[in-house]
């Protein structure tokens, strides 16, 4: 409940004044509010069997006792239990491992690795280390060594690391090509290792974590030959299933800590919706407006806020409508300021110890301050639109609060589907149910790349284990390919070459296509795409983004996998027209749902990308065509599909075509709300309508009408099909699926259920971007609408109670 | 998951066709899709059988008649000479005395890696070379092929273990401890940096204690880098053989051509270039103990092997040896770079030879050498107190802030003086 302006008075905290005067001011803006009541802290006495000079060092910096969860951690971690603790922003996860691992270096004088997802996360963490290390010399203990360890590290330096760092802080990346491979330079620091500290652990997700897994296999193998069996310390912000995702990243059972000891103030949250501006074609304000405008009214009355955007750009757009207003006298010291990557790490430290000072009055940021950049306490946090999870959301929206002062958070939402969703649905975010991170470590061409390099960095041994694949079948494989030889009992590693250097943690497999930008003669690498979104994304004559900036692909060099770009100014953007055709191989599962059935299973994919539509932005005009000139893409992944029983479908939408562009309708919202559910992107998932047969299936066609096309893309007459079954897939868009697309099969009918209620309750007419997809002009006249259309498909799968 | 009928690799192939991986040719239609279990059922073949290696082995006792060598364990071949005391290579005569440590060069030995805390006895050396699988490094490349020559009174020695069976190095890495095992100086071309931690590796994997912490240690390419590095394009131990020992080799498989040819006798048997890698590293360890008696030379007598003059005598400087130095720089004077110059000028300076020291200066002055032309001022202010020259040359120096604090106090000098 938003506290009531009558209770109010000059002595109440800014904070609430300020969330009172927006609801007095903006009532029909606000779609919901929360208000969490303010938590005391829960203490625990410092443990007994702290090094005194630990315990010294601790007291002399005023910590004269623990918060219940850090000291749930040092009990644990003491008896070698792996853990993982996952409790809020700013509360204190850092002791949570350092006390135990501070404690193993000084008594025992054993060796700690860090592991942070990114260089300046681990730079920041040495830079706490030192300090204690400082504290521990003032209390007469004796100092630990930290050190970071990633590309950045001098030739010269990284012997030193290797031998006389007590904590290693490193990211995954460097373990995987730089630690492991090399692993004898580094014996005297494995032989050492007692724990493993994995920080911001939900970033290990999709992809990237089942990568992670297995070059936690392979840490946990090398760690066997030197002797040690290191305690995995894992710190998470909020997900649904720390302890699951931690457990399959080490293999082992961890426990999880997830009852935060720490104090929190009262923290009120508003759901704020920007009013809409034109009624008929459903366009609301924009979200940038209404950010900015709460973003001045909390500065005005001497709160300290934090605006969150999505994007780069739109940080540094954002930023010069607050500096306008705050800023304009150049003499007197910087109120905003914003905070985004590819800004120079000295800069960034400038911004950071200014934020820690109270020096700043606005910070607006990018998710690189969504993970753990300490800057101190804010009052607001303001996101500019969803940031496209439970978790990230929670995370950035946990920047705001000093202990035991109420805190505010806005979230504004934008014209986006999941934006909208959430507007209308509160309660997925309310409700605190955060996503699942999911990975999929035996994902076969993943474990087979970590089989190589494991294989590389010590000879398995039959009867070895690696993965829930059959190692023996992998090691053949790979013998076949030359690079391992059986002999004995082991297999061996004869080529010459250094596997690791293949293998990139961020991508299923190689041939990832860089993109160079040619403006003024230049040849500049500006970003890196993979290889399955390569053909829908930069194909010649596509607009690709970076950082919001437009630039158009002159040339796709499909072998030399590389996209020449040049900046433009197009006022425009292009959408890849994907001709699918799936074909259904293997069905592992299957439930009635409703007037259909939904199911799971392996699917054979051809893509075709026979052209692309120019798109103008915000009246989303098709305003012209180009071709593209590329191969078939093939995919074999795992899907979930939905079909409607053809009787029922007939009885509700007796025109076919109409049936065609209701089942688009239904896809275009299912994708969107299942991305959401999956704790995925966007383009995680695909999306397909067919008949499962890979006899036809469908598209919108340069007309902007569903359209019916055969195998050869030819079109085809919905009425003079002797069968029509059409059936929606969403498939894991990567080779061999990454695990996606069996928690989407559980989740099936709540799925519909949430693109039902996505479409049913948008305030467009006929249908928009924001539920079904874009739609022609006119549309609103049509008997069916579009979206009455995707709505009568989604009734039909809809799992009604009785 | 996918059925339990198909294969890893029958579904990685198809798998890897669709991640970039490779280049698939045109894939049959989706509808031929399903059943191709030939591969598949190879594989399997392959695994529940018994071991049916599809590589070939190679015929050991063959290839140690062919290379003229000694098995010392199963798996690992020795092939050991005895070279005689006359023994040429290049223009160079290699005595057995080069190995003695008392007669080497002194700037050769300040050049080497001692140990903590080394004791004055003088350790026989000892030439290493390996010859591995990779360039790449890491605990999957394999030092296949250890090479050593020492000496024994009126002869050389050369014993060379190659590893022929994956599963003999334990064996392999004992025989090659062994040699290592005696206090000695190893010398080596790029083995600090290459050879020494690659074989450190395989002693770790192995388990055993490594020897190399013990063991002196001359890497010939620091005095090579050194006193050649300015002025050879490259410091290769092709180049320094070729340069310094006028050693041409014939018909010799280049280095980078050993780890195909050790791969393909343990992949397929083959054994014909088994024998060019022998000899290549042969000829890199006569070359590395050629070497030694020759860049002793060179660092006594820069000029006559063409090496950088003022490096060398910057060696010898920084040891103590002004003398030498300054007799090394002085003979070289016509062709030293201005540094070079300034460099002799100091150390005329140091022995108060100003007439010598100032006419470099003076020479260098007029080209605009910011330190000659600060020298010249101190000179002139402090040593022949004529401030008026001084405040010449202060004044000719380039805008900076010493500039302007020398013209500052010589003027005051001056005024106060006048």
């Amino acid at each position: 409940m938003t506290t009531s302006p009558a209770s109010l008075n000059a002595d109440s905290p800014q904070v609430l004044r300020l969330e009172a005067r927006l609801a007095a001011k903006y009532r029909g803006r606000i779609a919901a509010t929360r208000s969490t009541p303010a938590r005391s802290a829960q203490w625990r006495d410092l443990p007994a069997d702290l090094p005194p000079a630990l315990a010294e060092a601790l007291r002399n910096r005023g910590l004269e006792r623990l918060y219940s969860h850090q000291r749930e951690a040092w009990d644990l971690a003491r008896v070698g239990r792996h853990l993982v603790v996952a409790t809020p922003t700013a509360s204190g996860k850092t002791l949570c491992y350092n006390l135990p691992v501070l404690e193993s270096v000084l008594s025992g004088g054993r060796k700690a690795l860090y592991l942070f997802p990114t260089k300046a996360l681990a730079q920041d963490q040495v830079a706490e280390l030192m300090e204690l290390s400082r504290a521990l010399s003032a209390a007469g203990g004796p100092g630990i060594k930290a050190f970071t360890f990633d590309g950045d590290t001098p030739g010269d330096a990284r012997k030193a690391v290797r031998t006389r760092g007590d904590i290693v802080v490193s990211n995954p990346d460097m373990l995987h090509q730089a630690i492991l491979p090399h692993h004898t330079k580094w014996a005297q620091f494995f032989e050492g290792l007692a724990y493993v500290v994995v920080d911001e652990l939900h970033s290990y997700r999709g992809v990237f974590g089942s990568h992670v897994a297995n070059v936690f296999r392979r840490l946990r193998r090398i760690c066997r030959f030197y002797g040690v069996e290191p305690t995995f310390i894992f710190a998470s912000a909020t997900i649904a299933n720390p302890a699951e995702l931690a457990e399959r990243l080490c293999g082992e059972p961890v426990e999880a800590i997830l009852e935060s000891g720490a104090p929190q103030g009262e923290r009120h949250l508003l759901l704020w919706n920007p009013p809409v501006i034109n009624p008929d074609l459903g366009i609301r304000a924009s979200a940038r407006s209404q950010t900015t405008r709460i973003a001045r009214m909390a500065a005005k009355v001497g709160l300290k806020a934090i605006v969150f955007a999505r994007s780069r750009l739109m940080v540094e757009v954002i930023t010069k409508y607050l500096k306008d207003v705050f800023d304009h006298d150049p003499r007197r010291p910087a109120r905003v300021l914003a905070y985004r990557g590819g800004y120079l790490p000295s800069e960034r430290r400038r911004g950071e110890q200014a934020m820690r000072a109270g020096k700043v009055d606005l910070v607006v940021a990018t998710s690189a301050l969504e993970l753990g950049v300490d800057i101190g306490s804010l009052d607001v946090a303001i996101l500019n639109g969803y940031p496209g999870t439970v978790a990230a959301t929670l995370q950035r929206l946990g920047r705001a609060g000093r202990r035991l002062r109420p805190s505010l958070g806005v979230l504004v939402a934008t014209t986006d589907p999941l934006d909208q969703f959430l507007i209308r649905h509160p309660e997925m975010l309310l409700g605190a149910s955060p996503e699942h991170a999911r990975i999929h470590p035996d994902q076969l061409l993943i474990l087979l790349e970590h089989v190589r390099c494991a294989a590389f960095e010590l000879p398995f041994r039959d009867g070895d284990a690696f993965g829930g694949e059959d190692l023996g079948e992998m090691l053949s494989y790979l013998r076949d390919e030359g690079v391992l030889q059986h002999q004995g009992d082991r297999w061996y590693w004869v080529a010459d070459s250094y596997p690791a250097n293949a293998v990139s943690l961020r991508s299923v497999a190689e041939g990832n296509f860089v993109v160079i930008d040619t403006t003024d003669g230049a040849q500049t690498i500006i970003a890196e795409v993979d290889y399955s979104s390569a053909p829908g994304t930069i194909y010649a004559g596509a607009i690709y983004m970076v950082q919001s900036q437009p630039y158009q692909v002159e040339r796709l060099d499909w072998t030399g996998r590389k996209a020449f770009v040049t900046r433009t100014r197009a006022d425009y953007y292009t959408d890849a027209i994907d001709y699918t055709r799936l074909k259904i191989l293997d069905r592992f599962e299957g439930a009635v749902l409703g007037r259909g059935v939904a199911a799971n299973g392996e699917v054979h994919l051809v893509r075709r990308y026979p052209g692309y539509k120019k798109i103008r932005y915000y009246s989303h005009d098709n305003i012209g065509y180009g071709n593209i000139d590329l191969p078939d893409q093939e995919l074999h992944t795992t899907s979930v599909w939905w079909q409607a029983e053809p009787s029922a479908l007939e009885a509700a939408l007796p025109d076919r075509q109409q049936a065609i562009e209701g089942f688009l309708g239904a896809a275009y919202a299912l994708h969107h709300v299942a991305a959401l559910r999956a704790m995925a992107e966007l383009h995680d998932l695909g999306r397909a309508v067919g008949d499962g047969q890979g006899t036809w299936f469908a598209v919108v066609g340069g007309d902007g009408r569903g359209q019916m096309r055969g195998p050869g893309n030819d079109a085809l007459d919905p009425a003079e099909q002797d069968r029509f079954e059409p059936t929606l897939f969403l498939y894991d868009n990567y080779p061999g699926g990454v695990g996606l697309s069996a928690p989407l099969f559980d989740a099936a009918g709540r799925l519909v259920s949430d693109a039902r209620d996505l479409v049913a309750g948008c305030s467009c007419a006929a249908g928009c971007p924001a539920c079904v997809g874009p739609v022609l002009p006119g549309d609103e006249e049509r008997a069916l609408t579009p979206r009455q259309a995707a709505l009568a498909v989604l009734e039909l799968l809809l799992c009604r109670e009785g | 998951m996918p059925g339990p009928e198909r294969s890893v690799a029958d579904r990685l192939r198809r798998l890897r066709g669709q991640s970039g991986l490779a280049e698939a040719p045109a894939r049959a239609p989706a509808a031929a899709l399903p059943e191709q279990p030939s591969f598949s059922e190879r594989v399997r073949r392959l695994m529940v059988g018994p071991q049916r290696a599809r590589s070939k082995t190679g015929d050991q006792d063959e290839l140690a008649e062919q290379l003229g060598a000694e098995p010392v364990a199963p798996g690992v071949l020795l092939v050991e000479r005895r070279l005689g005391a006359r023994l040429r290579h290049g223009r160079v005569l290699l005595k057995p005395e080069i190995a003695d440590a008392g007669r080497a060069s002194a700037s050769l030995m300040e050049l080497a890696w001692r140990g903590a805390s080394p004791d004055a006895a003088p350790r026989p050396l000892l030439f290493l070379d390996t010859e591995t699988s990779g360039l790449a490094g890491g605990t999957g490349t394999w030092a296949f092929l250890t090479g050593i020559l020492i000496a024994e009174p009126e002869t050389w020695v050369l014993r060379q273990y190659l590893l022929t069976s994956l599963d003999a190095e334990p064996a392999y890495l004992e025989a090659v401890g062994g040699e290592l095992s005696a206090p000695a100086m190893l010398v080596s071309y790029n083995g600090r940096a290459f050879d020494a931690p690659l074989l450190t590796t395989r002693f770790r994997l192995a388990g055993r204690p490594d020897p190399f912490g013990e063991l002196w240690h001359l890497d010939l390419l620091a005095p090579v880098r050194r006193a050649f590095g300015r002025v050879w394009s490259d410091c290769r131990l092709m180049s320094a053989e070729s340069k310094l020992l006028a050693f041409a080799r014939e018909d010799d498989l280049p280095g980078s051509a050993a780890p195909a040819a050790w791969l393909g006798w343990i992949q397929r048997g083959e054994m014909a270039s088994l024998g060019g890698v022998l000899r290549h590293n042969r000829w890199d360890l006569l070359s590395l103990a050629g070497l030694v008696p020759v860049l002793g030379e060179a660092f006594e007598d820069p000029n006559s092997y063409g090496a950088d003059p003022h490096a060398v005598a910057r060696h010898h400087w920084a040891q103590g040896r002004l003398a030498q130095a300054l007799r090394l720089l002085e003979a070289a004077s016509g062709r030293l770079t201005d540094a070079g110059r300034l460099d002799l000028a100091d150390l005329y300076r140091r022995q108060g030879r100003w007439t010598d020291c100032c006419a470099i200066w003076e020479g260098l002055a007029t080209q605009g050498s910011q330190e000659a032309l600060s020298a010249l001022a101190k000179y002139h202010e402090h040593k022949r107190h004529n401030l008026g020259r001084a405040l010449e040359y202060a004044e000719a120096l380039a805008p900076s802030e010493e500039r302007e604090r020398r013209c500052q106090r010589l003027r005051k000098k001056l005024r106060g003086s006048g």
